[in-house]
């Protein structure tokens, strides 16, 4: 029997719909995933999160940047992941007992999972708290914010994504 | 940040928009021109073409409503409409009517245009009010109809024809064509193929007005089919022309009195009304989207997991004594689990297969239009339609093969004035077949044209600094820099095929779908391409292999053997490793280097896979084999998507994930580099 999908235009056409229903919707409070990475607090948009698992063993993959660790299975879905301490710059180290992966997906139905030191909690942060970073920022760092007497900088998943794409 | 990349991805909808849109109004402008060259202007326009023009105005106006614009939506409204009323013979062409569906296209295509420069397209509004308004106000008369109550035909299969079959009837009665009822027995398995079969076959002699399914097949694999055709050709011949019984074809002749034609036809009974109902369902086609496919395929694969760890409990449940009647009881519903799962996994892939004819249809209307434009004489001649792949693999393969097609039809073949000084003949021509072999398909595309002189091929790669003035290449290797970025044999640019540059793209688009491309030329006789490429992509059946601590998995499809071989068979040749393989020298290649994974030891056996693919062969050696597994190849998104000799990944029994290597690459790479030797 013929079995096809159907025409693409259809296909097309309900991808512009969605575009068109899910526009402008600014949140004016941020919810953040609140990780530690090198000792040093970091967000992660919750939105963003798809879901956090234990450290498993990974999969390594010749020939990428080193940046990628490897490769795991989600169930069947196979999931890049990216070493978090490197992208910002911190010091190698051995990923301990409290060792995350966080699996986020990105904006074109992709799936990267970071690699982090720890998860911490959910922080809901009004939009009007967030700053623009100082100086010269670290690469993936679009804000900053106060929280518990310590700054938090939140991170922008796709420069993550980007940065092992280089 | 999130309303910027929103934007992006409206544009990006926005610019696909404009090539789907632009692809249906090429296809309809294609099919207005046939109408006007079947001078449809005077006579009865080809019904097909109606009927195609039909379903792209509809396209049309749904993809333009939904984007929002409104007039182009408004003016393929009322060119639906139109064409709606033609096909079901309600009116008339004429050579206005041409003109007008004419002007039609083109102000759509001037709409389109501002839309892809980012204007917009209701700047066009009052030009396609007007048009609208004088398509609204066009009605010629309708076409005379012939009377079909006249015809001795089952009052069920008048029943249960739609308005166009109908309307179709209608036609063929007026022009007095010869009408058959054929009733043949098929296959449910090969359904489909045979219906088009016979569709096509009644196409060369006729028309295929309608097919019905009946009740009364022999068995419950089969089912019977009764199918009305318009055809000069009276009941016996057509039986000998479609191959079947004589009985089969009945006569229906057009009766001199009306009321005779309501009559039964003794030989077979009236069908009750629900038979034909359920039956009708029966035959009815599904639309399904191919990642809804993906997902039963990646479900299957689960599922073939889960019996895995079933069997690894019977294993462990055998080996206590209180358990092991038990065990063996498992162990044998798992048998039966695990053949239920392959037939279930060989249904999934069967109906991701779809056959190659869409595509050939498409090469099929490029060459016609490039014939229109180019003046050339050129026949395309097509075989191996029905072979089946992959619907993805097929739809990957559309702009390869139309590529090469437009480069022979553009370079290859000559100028009639050349051809006629060469004792060609006139017509060029252009031929491609499709077949099956093995777990792979071959596809090739044929000229009879000017062909490659690899000398000619060799100087412009030395020109270009390809490769080094005193390389001694052979011919295999100097087409081989045809496919080199950056290399062109013509230097003039044309529209049909640019500048000559894309074979380069064509490899890269054939090797991503784990194919091979290869090239035979003849000077001044012709060229051949053929592509050999996998039958499916989702899911193939796998060799483990182990190097160090680490497993990758390597698709069946591309291994020959696999032998083991000690350190003293491996020979160094010119800095180069061989094996002797009973005779041949096969190139060797260690995948602890190829991934930099840290040498073995060099006193070791070790395991030597032999990679093929068409001539192509390369010895991989490895650590260890860890036996055969399915593997449900998974994409993989970000860096680790593209590289070099992995294909993808797939999850293991135990859960973890393990690298897929992508034979194509590998062995293109290891010839590519003896070659550079």
């Amino acid at each position: 029997m013929t079995v096809g999908s159907p025409p693409r235009w259809e296909r097309l056409a309900r991808a512009a719909a969605a575009a068109r229903e899910g526009r402008e919707e600014t949140p004016l409070v941020r919810e953040l995933l609140r990780v530690e990475v090198g000792g040093a607090p970091y967000a992660l948009p919750i939105e963003r999160v798809r879901e956090i698992v234990r450290l498993r063993p990974l999969t390594p993959v010749p020939r990428v940047p080193p940046l990628v660790l490897g490769v795991i299975s989600l169930r069947g879905q196979i999931v890049q992941v990216l070493d978090l301490r490197q992208a910002l710059g911190e010091a190698h180290a051995t990923p301990g007992r409290r060792a995350r992966i966080v699996v986020l997906h990105g904006e074109g139905g992709e799936v990267a999972g970071l690699l982090v030191d720890a998860v911490r909690d959910v922080l809901r942060v009004p939009e009007a708290d967030l700053r623009e970073p100082p100086g010269d920022p670290a690469p993936c760092v679009t804000a900053l914010c106060s929280k518990d007497g310590r700054f938090l900088s939140l991170l922008d998943p796709d420069q993550v994504l980007e940065l092992a794409a280089r | 940040m999130a309303s910027r990349s929103r934007k992006t991805a409206r544009d990006k909808l926005q610019r696909e928009f404009v090539s789907e849109a632009e692809e249906i109004l090429e296809r309809m402008r294609d099919d207005l021109s046939a109408l006007a060259e079947a001078g449809a202007g005077k006579g009865e326009p080809p019904p097909e073409t109606v009927n195609r023009l039909f379903r792209s105005a509809h396209s049309l106006k749904g993809l333009s409503g939904m984007f929002g614009h409104a007039a182009l939506s408004e003016l393929a409204h009322h060119l639906e409409d139109v064409l709606d009323r033609l096909r079901l013979g309600r009116t008339t062409l004429g050579r206005d009517g041409l003109g007008l569906l004419d002007e039609s296209v083109s102000l759509a295509a001037a709409g389109l245009e501002k839309v892809g420069r980012g204007e917009v397209a209701d700047a066009l509004a009052e030009r396609i009010a007007d048009l609208v308004g004088r398509i609204a106000g066009w009605d010629a008369p309708a076409r005379a109809s012939g009377e079909l109550a006249s015809v001795e035909l089952p009052e069920s299969l008048l029943r249960a024809l739609t308005e166009y079959e109908e309307s179709r009837l209608r036609d063929n009665l007026r022009h007095r064509r010869g009408l058959a009822v054929i009733e043949v027995e098929l296959e449910l398995a090969s359904l489909e193929e045979s219906l088009s079969e016979l569709g096509r076959a009644i196409g060369e002699v006729g028309e295929l007005i309608s097919t019905l399914p009946s009740p009364g097949a022999a068995s419950e694999s089969r089912i019977r089919f009764t199918l009305l055709a318009a055809s000069p050709l009276a009941a016996p011949e057509l039986a000998a022309r479609l191959e079947l019984e004589p009985g089969a074809v009945r006569s229906a002749h057009a009766a001199p009195g009306a009321a005779h034609g309501r009559e039964t036809p003794a030989r077979s009974a009236e069908p009750a009304e629900v038979d034909t109902v359920t039956l009708k369902s029966l035959s009815e086609t599904v639309r399904v989207d191919i990642r809804k496919l993906d997902e039963l395929m990646n479900l299957v694969g689960d599922l073939a997991q889960e019996r895995a760890a079933l069997r690894a409990l019977a294993v462990r449940l055998a080996a206590e004594r209180a358990t092991s009647r038990a065990a063996t009881e498992l162990e044998k519903i798992s048998r039966g689990l695990d053949r239920k799962l392959q037939e279930l996994q060989a249904g999934v892939l069967d109906v991701r297969m779809v056959p190659l004819r869409q595509v050939f249809d498409k090469l099929a209307r490029v060459v016609r239009r490039l014939r229109l434009d180019l003046g050339k004489d050129v026949r395309l001649e097509l075989q191996g339609a029905e072979t089946e792949l992959d619907k993805l693999i097929v739809e990957q393969l559309v702009d390869p093969l139309m590529h090469l097609v437009r480069n022979a039809f553009d370079h290859a073949i000559e100028p009639a004035a050349e051809r006629a000084r060469l004792g060609k003949p006139a017509e060029g021509v252009i031929r491609i077949e499709a077949s099956q072999r093995g777990n792979d398909v071959a596809i090739s595309v044929r000229d009879d044209g000017r062909g490659i002189d690899p000398e000619q091929v060799r100087a412009r790669a030395i020109a270009a600094g390809l490769v080094a003035e005193d390389a001694g290449l052979s011919r295999k290797e100097a087409f081989g820099l045809l496919f080199q970025p950056g290399f062109s044999t013509r230097s003039e640019v044309t529209a049909t095929s640019g500048r000559g540059v894309g074979l380069d793209v064509v490899r890269a688009n054939v090797s991503a779908l784990g194919g091979l491309i290869d090239v035979e030329s003849i000077a001044g006789a012709g060229t051949c391409v053929t592509l050999t490429l996998p039958i499916t992509l989702a899911i193939v059946q796998a060799l483990l292999v182990g190097v160090g601590s680490q497993r990758f998995a390597i698709p069946l499809g591309g291994i020959r053997e696999t032998l083991l071989v000690s350190p003293n068979e491996i020979e160094r040749s010119a800095g180069r490793e061989l094996l002797n393989l009973r005779g041949e020298a096969l190139p060797v290649r260690r995948l602890a280097e190829e991934f930099a994974l840290g040498a073995s030891d060099p006193t070791q056996r070790q395991y030597a896979v032999v990679l093929g693919i068409g001539e192509a062969k390369l010895a991989l050696l490895v650590d260890r084999l860890e036996g055969q597994q399915d593997a449900v190849i998974k994409p993989v998104s970000g860096p680790v998507a593209s590289v070099r000799g992995v294909a993808g990944a797939s999850e293991l029994g135990d859960r973890s994930a393990v690298l897929v290597l992508d034979v194509s690459a590998l062995v293109e790479d290891a010839t590519r580099r003896r070659e550079a030797a």
